[in-house]
């Protein structure tokens, strides 16, 4: 990762910081964005799966509402979020899952970056992030059958040409329990969270395998602003 | 009194300046967060200012524009490669 990616990132160390959660008041239930991002509790393979959805649901509805409003500029994929099974785990390990699609505009600047790079300015930005919206809800962060969490963030690759298909880059993080608590509760830094979980990325539809990514502290997503962004009446980030 | 015409064209071509560009502000979290490449922005600025209203952009307003600028299905991983159920 480039020197001066980092040196902004510790500029940001030094600015303030405010944690941010998204309430809904009377009347702004029309706001709310769709359930269809949550999967719904009889898509699950498994007891445990369906136990957690049924005891959680109104805490997934917060996550989902709450990325909704507070990351507008990030999309949650349809029934992505959920508790799921990471792929070929051996056992029914269910991790707490989000899958966000973030919008920016392609950059000759960021491809020039290596795929460890890029996956790690997106990691930096958005993991310690999502960790915290997902564990707010204190019954959810205490639950014992959690096994851990899924964060999988995409971008697009590049400009489509004329007539051509978009092409997503994308890395699924798996941070054990262990790990999040360690994090959350401040005992390590978000740099031993990325040492600690398991990193896949993909160009397209193209396994690239697993990444060794590098993390440090970003506030991008608490400080970022969408210019003239209005608030739905009865929400706010705080 | 010669050069009032000469300073309220110096003050307009600033005022026109600040407007169509970048505030400051917006730079300094541009130039902060050099990862981010304008996020955004570029739908953003074309919800802004509808027919003459106070610029606002509200959520459902970028819901729109997210579908009216969309390139079509994009080629990704699809999840059943990353996550069961």
């Amino acid at each position: 990762m480039s020197g001066r990616l980092r040196g902004a990132a510790l500029v940001l160390l030094a600015a303030a910081t405010f944690p941010i959660a998204a309430t809904l008041g009377a009347g702004a239930a029309l706001a709310a964005p769709g359930e269809d991002r949550i999967l719904p509790t009889d898509q699950y393979t498994s007891a445990k799966a369906r136990r957690l959805a049924e005891t959680h649901h109104g805490a997934l509805r917060e996550l989902n509402t709450a990325v909704y409003h507070c990351l507008p500029w990030v999309e949650v994929a349809r029934q992505s979020i959920g508790f799921f099974k990471p792929r070929n785990a051996p056992q029914d390990d269910r991790y707490l899952s989000i899958r966000i699609y973030i919008e920016q505009d392609p950059s000759p600047q960021f491809a020039t970056l290596r795929m460890e790079d890029r996956g790690s300015a997106m990691f930096s930005r958005y993991v310690g992030h999502l960790l915290r919206r997902m564990t707010r809800s204190p019954a959810l962060a205490a639950e014992t059958a959690v096994d851990g969490f899924t964060i999988i963030l995409e971008w697009l690759k590049q400009t489509p040409r004329a007539g051509g298909r978009p092409i997503h880059e994308t890395v699924a993080v798996f941070v054990p329990r262990v790990v999040a608590s360690d994090y959350l509760a401040g005992r390590i830094p978000i740099g031993q969270v990325a040492n600690g979980s398991k990193v896949f990325g993909w160009d397209g539809e193209t396994a690239l395998g697993e990444l060794k990514l590098t993390a440090w502290d970003d506030n991008f997503a608490t400080t970022f602003k969408v210019a003239n962004y209005q608030m739905e009446p009865g929400v706010t980030c705080q | 009194m010669r050069r009032d015409p000469l300073r309220w064209l110096l003050i307009s071509g600033v005022l026109v300046a600040t407007a169509a560009c970048a505030t400051g502000e917006e730079w300094t979290t541009w130039k902060s967060h050099s990862t981010h490449f304008a996020s955004g922005e570029h739908m953003f600025f074309s919800v802004r200012n509808r027919e003459g209203n106070e610029a606002k952009v509200t959520r459902q307003d970028i819901a729109l524009a997210r579908d009216e600028a969309w390139w079509g299905k994009p080629i990704t991983v699809g999840q059943e490669q990353i996550l069961e159920r």
